[in-house]
């Protein structure tokens, strides 16, 4: 049987990780403004109208930064943002988890060994 | 597909982040014990990735447009668990950050485009590389992913029929009948990206229907 994995291929998740700045700083601002599927279906059903925010302290509410005249560049720059804090906030948390893991902190040995040789 | 507030009722919201809480916790968990120190960067990447593919909405018909979610994606790459945290993560910083879905329906969101994407989209994936035995892996990967997104609609639609927006029957018909096409988009982006990032995997799979992607030695390139 087959089977697959992630690979570790260093040029693959380079050049996914320029797909994904990509994405977000120079297509985004090209995106279809059309209603997505559920709120064109809130729509033709009467109930868009219920829609409200409780998030009044959202810190770039509908993806544009208002201080920003040109569309492209504040869309854009809030793709960069974004990106930034997604990739921050899971790299905080997936190595919280796998700090916490128990047993998986011999990772940090070999590092202590280099160090010790470095300065040597 | 990402549900405002006030589009859910009070019992309906105020259940569904009980049991979304209960769901992240339980993936948290699970997690934990799955995750690889060196997938760290990884999976930091792909939910950087989820965020921005999430921004393109894309035009499919009558003035609609539909965007890729990411659940059968993230869970085909790194297992249900740790893909339920992914698109968790991504959703709470959208309504966070941006306003994008509300507050109070953020287990409802997590539920239905995290817990039932991932888990509807890597269960058709891993049942069909068994049946098939690791062939036709693309096309696989987009009816995982197209029932991924499926899925997701009809979870939505449930929850609005139980808020009394509309009725049930109308709700899946509308919601199914939009998300059939925006699967597509999802199907494509995912066949693309898992066929780029995957490899055949040379290690022996492991014992219990523990997923092959696990336990792997890392190669540098």
């Amino acid at each position: 049987m087959r089977t697959f994995r992630v690979t570790a291929h260093r040029t693959k998740w380079i050049v996914m990780a320029v797909i994904t700045i990509a994405t977000a700083a120079v297509l985004s601002p090209w995106a279809s403004s059309h209603p997505d599927g559920l709120e064109r279906v809130a729509e033709d059903h009467g109930f868009l109208h219920q829609a409200t925010a409780w998030n009044k302290l959202a810190l770039i509410p509908g993806y544009e930064l208002s201080s920003i005249k040109w569309t492209a560049a504040s869309v854009g720059l809030t793709g960069l943002i974004g990106i930034a804090v997604m990739a921050g906030a899971l790299w905080g948390l997936t190595r919280l988890l796998t700090r916490s893991g128990g047993g998986r902190n011999e990772q940090s040995a070999p590092d202590g060994i280099k160090l010790k040789h470095d300065n040597g | 597909m990402h549900i405002p507030d006030g589009f859910l009722d009070a019992k309906t919201w105020i259940s569904t982040t009980i049991i979304g809480a209960g769901a992240v916790s339980y993936s948290l968990r699970k997690s934990k014990l799955s995750l690889e120190p060196n997938k760290i960067p990884m999976v930091a990447l792909i939910g950087a990735f989820v965020f921005a593919a999430q921004m393109i909405n894309f035009p499919i018909a009558g003035a609609t447009s539909g965007h890729f979610l990411g659940g059968a994606m993230t869970s085909i790459l790194f297992g249900p668990w740790i893909g339920t945290i992914v698109m968790a993560a991504v959703l709470l910083v959208q309504a966070i950050v941006f306003q994008d879905g509300g507050i109070t329906v953020l287990g409802a969101n997590i539920l239905c485009t995290g817990f039932i994407g991932c888990f509807t989209g890597n269960g058709i994936y891993m049942l069909g590389i068994k049946l098939l035995k690791g062939r036709g892996r693309a096309a696989l990967t987009f009816i995982a992913s197209w029932m991924s997104i499926v899925a997701a609609a009809s979870g939505v639609a449930l929850l609005l029929a139980l808020s009394g927006t509309f009725e049930l029957a109308t709700a899946i018909q509308a919601m199914v009948g939009w998300h059939m096409l925006i699967g597509i988009g999802e199907g494509v982006i995912t066949m693309l990206v898992t066929g780029y990032l995957m490899e055949r995997s040379t290690a022996i799979p492991a014992r219990g229907g523990q997923a092959a992607y696990e336990n792997v030695p890392r190669h540098r390139a």
